[in-house]
């Protein structure tokens, strides 16, 4: 269990990789061990999470059941259950800075969701949020100083949270009173911090920002951060019960989950939106929506060919869902676009299968419009077809058919 | 006969038996990974079978046959080459030597093919250096198929997991991950192997074409190599071969 890709560096280790039981009474120790050295230190913030909860109307069984659905998104046995609700009670003994560079806030949006707070959501009171501009009270040179202060009292323990992507072109993207660049601060920031976790597409993969073309030359935290433990929760947005699973998996465990070869957290997107699709069955059946509301669209027939992704996208928003489990893009009948994947802009989101869209894919070759994999193959046909129609009619005209005694060289002898 | 007798035709033979089963098994594989492989990517039609959805694999049937059919090709692209290096009937890699005698005849027939069989300055009883390079062309094709294939195969066993277990998978990912790299990621790889299918099309239009080309212009039954593996050729009195 590692942590590989770019942005490898100290801090990371070995997640929860057990298999074999031992391996789960071993880590379960392990668990116990770090909750007990974490319930010994002073919390960073003064926070009582069951008051917190009966503050918001949740009894204890809705934060067990939490629990319980939390320990399953970790791949964790029914065991840990008691583990994970004593590690959300002391989240608030993790510091974490929250920053916000090219982007639409929509991730914090999506963790503050005012729908009716769900747990995953009350735990961003309990996380000791030392700064997050969208969210906190001071402004200017305070909120500087309140930075400052967190760097300074933290320095080396602290999480930083990114969201938004960094633009790499002069004159885009300055924050805070200094007017530092987004790239400037980013550097900073991450210098002294613990791990750095990229919230949503942007901040992971440049996402929205950097499609074509891409003018302020937008990229990913990965790409500028080098010699850091890094996890990318992408998505737009990201989903929060994610956030608050890697936070929970450092908490208990002290590492950073095991992440796949995009440095995603693999118990969220080890797997496709495919696989668990619930309208998996009528793609596999060959029933296609082929237009809004058709006959199709009324049988929640599969999406595929009104260009959903779900085939080549990797997340768990068909297990968990958004907005507290209500529902998500395919459950509304809208196809998925791939939002949790590099480059989706320009590679997924468009409402057709890949074959049928009139786009180029940017980064081979960068064509332009109406220029797609269709078109070309059946232009390079037309002219294969062409070629071979002159040919043979110029063969017909001027062409000469051997025959025994004809004139022409003498071929070479055969050995 | 006669011809035969004097010298003047002499009845050659170019694909053994097992060549001609390869050929045609290739033949059947492509065009089912071709059918399979254009529903994939945009399903022209819908199933019409009155079964719950549960009980009817229309598309699942169509990735199963593409799926048989690559394996298939993969398989027969490896005897391929091997067989170019090792056939006890006929080596084509001896052809494809960069000698100035092979450039020579390269152009050669290129330039029988642009005179219309004008100018036939070569031996065509044996296999010439442009069919072999061709035919190296079409391999190379379903090779890069063949990987960019499996690259799109292996990227849904994200979990390691296969029937035949784990070490299938990660050869996969070790042989094709290159791919993903090269291309720009998934969508990369689709894109190119969607458009190698179009360049797989063109090259078996200019191949049938060829062959029926010379059939009729050499009037030496090249067409049908690929049915009895034999063809005539045609020399001139006292200079053929034995």
């Amino acid at each position: 269990m590692r942590v590989f890709g770019r942005g490898e560096g100290g801090g990371s280790a070995d997640g929860i990789g057990a298999r074999s039981e031992s391996e789960y009474e071993a880590l379960r120790r392990r668990c116990e061990e770090r909750l007990r050295e974490l319930e010994a230190t002073e919390p960073l913030k003064q926070v009582h999470l069951p008051s917190l909860l009966r503050s918001e109307g949740m009894s204890r069984r809705t934060f067990l059941k939490w629990a319980s659905a939390t320990t399953a998104l970790l791949f964790l046995p029914a065991s840990f259950e008691k583990l994970v609700a004593r590690a959300a009670a002391v989240m608030n003994r993790v510091p974490v800075i929250w920053v916000e560079y090219q982007d639409c806030a929509g991730n914090s949006e999506a963790i503050l969701r005012a729908d009716g707070p769900t747990i995953d959501e009350l735990l961003l009171d309990v996380i000791s949020l030392e700064y997050h501009e969208t969210l906190m009270a001071p402004s200017g040179f305070q909120a500087e100083a309140q930075l400052e202060d967190a760097l300074q009292a933290f320095r080396g323990k602290y999480i930083l949270i990114v969201e938004g992507s960094i633009p790499t072109e002069g004159g885009f993207g300055f924050n805070g009173p200094r007017g530092e660049s987004f790239l400037e601060n980013l550097k900073r920031l991450s210098r002294d911090a613990l791990a750095v976790i990229a919230v949503g597409s942007c901040a992971s993969y440049g996402g929205i920002p950097a499609a074509y073309p891409n003018p302020t030359k937008a990229m990913g935290v990965w790409d500028i951060v080098k010699g850091k433990p890094i996890v990318n929760i992408p998505a737009c947005p990201m989903n929060p019960a994610n956030l608050i699973g890697v936070v929970l998996h450092y908490v208990l465990t002290g590492t950073l989950p095991e992440l796949d070869y995009l440095l995603r957290p693999k118990f969220a997107f080890g797997y496709r939106i495919h696989d668990n699709c619930e309208r998996r069955a009528h793609f596999d059946a060959g029933e296609y929506v082929e237009q809004w509301g058709d006959e199709g669209a009324r049988n929640n027939f599969c999406l595929y060919k009104m260009g959903c992704k779900g085939p080549m996208t990797f997340n768990n928003c068909s297990i968990i869902r958004y907005n507290d489990g209500t529902n998500w893009p395919i459950g509304v009948g809208r196809g998925c676009i791939g939002c949790s994947e590099p480059g989706f802009w320009d590679k997924y989101a468009y409402e057709r299968p890949m074959a049928g869209a009139n786009i180029p894919v940017p980064g081979l070759w960068n064509m332009g419009i109406e220029r797609s994999v269709d078109l070309l193959g059946v232009g390079l046909l037309t002219a294969a077809g062409a070629g071979i129609a002159i040919h043979a009619f110029l063969s017909a005209k001027y062409g000469k058919k051997s025959d025994e005694g004809a004139p022409g060289a003498p071929p070479k002898e055969k050995s | 006969m006669n011809g035969e007798a004097s010298g003047t035709i002499v009845r050659v033979t170019r694909m053994p038996k097992s060549w001609r089963i390869f050929h045609w098994v290739n033949f059947l594989a492509v065009f089912a990974a071709v059918v399979t492989g254009i529903y994939i990517a945009r399903p022209y039609y819908q199933a019409m079978i009155a079964e719950p959805a549960v009980r009817k694999f229309v598309m699942g049937w169509n990735r199963a046959i593409h799926l048989y059919a690559a394996i298939t090709i993969d398989v027969l692209c490896v005897v391929s080459f091997y067989l170019y290096f090792l056939s006890r009937f006929e080596r084509p890699v001896r052809k494809l030597l960069p000698t100035r005698e092979h450039g020579r005849e390269f152009f050669e027939v290129l330039a029988n093919f642009f005179t219309f069989n004008r100018r036939k300055r070569f031996d065509s009883a044996e296999l010439d250096t442009f069919n072999a390079a061709w035919f190296t062309l079409l391999h190379l094709l379903l090779l890069f198929q063949l990987f960019t294939g499996l690259q799109l195969y292996v990227y849904s066993l994200e979990s390691g997991l296969s029937s035949v277990g784990g070490w299938w998978p990660w050869l996969m990912h070790v042989a094709t991950d290159w791919t993903y790299w090269a291309f720009g990621g998934r969508m990369g790889v689709r894109w190119v192997h969607h458009f190698t299918m179009y360049l797989l099309l063109a090259w078996i239009a200019f191949h049938v074409y060829y062959e029926i080309w010379r059939t009729v212009y050499w009037r030496e039954g090249d067409i049908a190599i690929a049915f009895g593996g034999e063809k005539i050729a045609r020399r001139l009195p006292g200079t053929a071969a034995e």
